[in-house]
């Protein structure tokens, strides 16, 4: 068994581009499930629920729990486990930078992408997180880049505490524009013109996938290649 | 801020006196309908806003951001419900710096969710617009707290705004042209996906 696991930012960006139909058609083909933890549920579900400028949207996305495209993660760990090991890591990703003219420690990840990386740690299976928002990518893909982002963002020295940037399990990170990058290589797409990639791809950009404009360049370079 | 005067920062102890600072010179500012200045000092609190990630840091970034909107808009002035809106405003306001004064964070809180509260006792179309600027405020500043490094999903946590919401803004953000964020090859991560749906 095979899990993918949705942090929040993918399934918004892919509803609100009209593509949660073309992440059925993965499903399908896909000898796994499709993973949401009950943090990333609240918010791509519960709360735009609530909200009525996006309550369409949200009713889309029920749909595909309704069909069991998307599952939760309850049913495969146990919620008290998930907690546990959520906790664990939002105390180790928050409290492993901190600034040198405060001493106060940065909080950088929050419940849903930690429940994610909790989700990677204990399922005991092959798996692999859908994540567009560059925060928890770059702390576990490249510590010194957060430091540095930081420290420039911040116009203050941000340091590591003791060695806890380098604590972190390397989990495998993609976005929603890898994603629709093997959808449309697998024909999952209403048309299989490179120009119709491009215009994914940007469609995602702009609905806040973090992706730049050389790495669309070069997924799109990809297409001409393979 | 008159000139020659030093920035106002946060990023210290005795982080209440230097928001009361803030306010001080806001409160200037209110009363000259000094926009710009509002504004200065709405970027001026954003980075400890970042740091410190508080209420209180958050809620006059919002705040005083908005309030420079709200200033920039002349013709306001002019609405049913402005006098009794501005009249409040300072009022509060005075009361805010006194709790800040006084170290009393807590209350300076109360009295920031007063003027928040205020303006659903405006009458007229005036009210509307205001709520409209304040909504707008904290979806800015929460996508400015997101250029400074934190996750969206935290950003939008502190601000009690939707990641719906701070999605559109993301994807206008140019962190993600920035070298650092580029953590892996692209050629890597899409063997990633590709090995993933063999």
């Amino acid at each position: 068994m095979k899990y993918l696991i949705f942090d929040a930012g993918p399934i918004i960006s892919l509803t609100m581009n009209g593509l949660l139909p073309v992440l059925e058609k993965l499903k399908e083909g896909f000898d796994g499930e499709f993973v949401v933890t009950p943090a990333v549920r609240k918010e791509i579900l519960d709360k735009p629920l609530k909200i009525q400028k996006f309550k369409l949207e949200a009713m889309q996305v029920q749909k595909l729990f309704d069909k069991g495209v998307l599952v939760s993660s309850t049913k495969i760990v146990p919620t008290s486990k998930l907690q546990k090991e959520s906790s664990r890591i939002l105390k180790l990703a928050n409290n492993s930078l901190k600034s040198t003219k405060t001493h106060q420690r940065i909080k950088i990840i929050h419940d849903g992408e930690a429940s994610c990386m909790a989700f990677s740690n204990l399922c005991s299976c092959d798996n692999l997180i859908v994540i567009d928002e560059r925060g928890t990518r770059i702390l576990i893909e490249s510590p010194e880049s957060m430091k540095n982002l930081l420290s420039k963002k911040l116009g203050t020295e941000v340091v590591e505490v003791g060695d806890s940037l380098h604590k972190f399990k390397k989990q495998r990170f993609i976005r929603s524009a890898e994603l629709m990058y093997v959808a449309h290589k697998k024909g999952y797409m209403q048309e299989t013109t490179k120009e119709f990639l491009d215009a994914v791809l940007y469609a995602l950009k702009f609905k806040g996938t973090a992706i730049s404009i050389k790495e669309i360049e070069e997924i799109k370079d990809m297409v001409v290649k393979k | 801020m008159k000139k020659g005067e030093p920035e106002v920062s946060i990023e210290k102890g005795g982080d209440l006196f230097n928001i009361a600072r803030v306010f001080e010179n806001a409160e200037i500012a209110i009363k000259e309908g000094d926009w710009m200045k509002l504004k200065d000092l709405s970027n001026q609190t954003l980075h400890s806003a970042t740091v410190h990630q508080d209420p209180l840091n958050i809620m006059t970034a919002v705040l005083v951001y908005s309030l420079s909107k709200i200033f920039q808009r002349k013709h306001y002035r002019e609405m049913e419900g402005w006098q009794e809106f501005n009249d409040k405003l300072i009022k509060n306001w005075e009361e805010a710096i006194l709790a800040l004064t006084m170290d009393d964070g807590e209350k300076a809180i109360a009295i920031l969710g007063k003027i928040r509260q205020s303006l659903n006792e405006i009458s007229g179309n005036l009210a509307l617009y205001l709520k409209d600027i304040f909504r707008k405020a904290e979806i800015n500043k929460a996508f400015k707290l997101y250029e400074n490094g934190l996750t969206a999903e935290s950003t939008a946590d502190l601000f009690g705004v939707s990641l719906w919401d701070l999605s559109s803004y993301i994807g206008q953000s140019s962190i993600s042209e920035a070298h650092v964020a580029q953590s892996l090859p692209e050629a890597e991560r899409i063997k990633y996906a590709e090995d993933f749906f063999k």
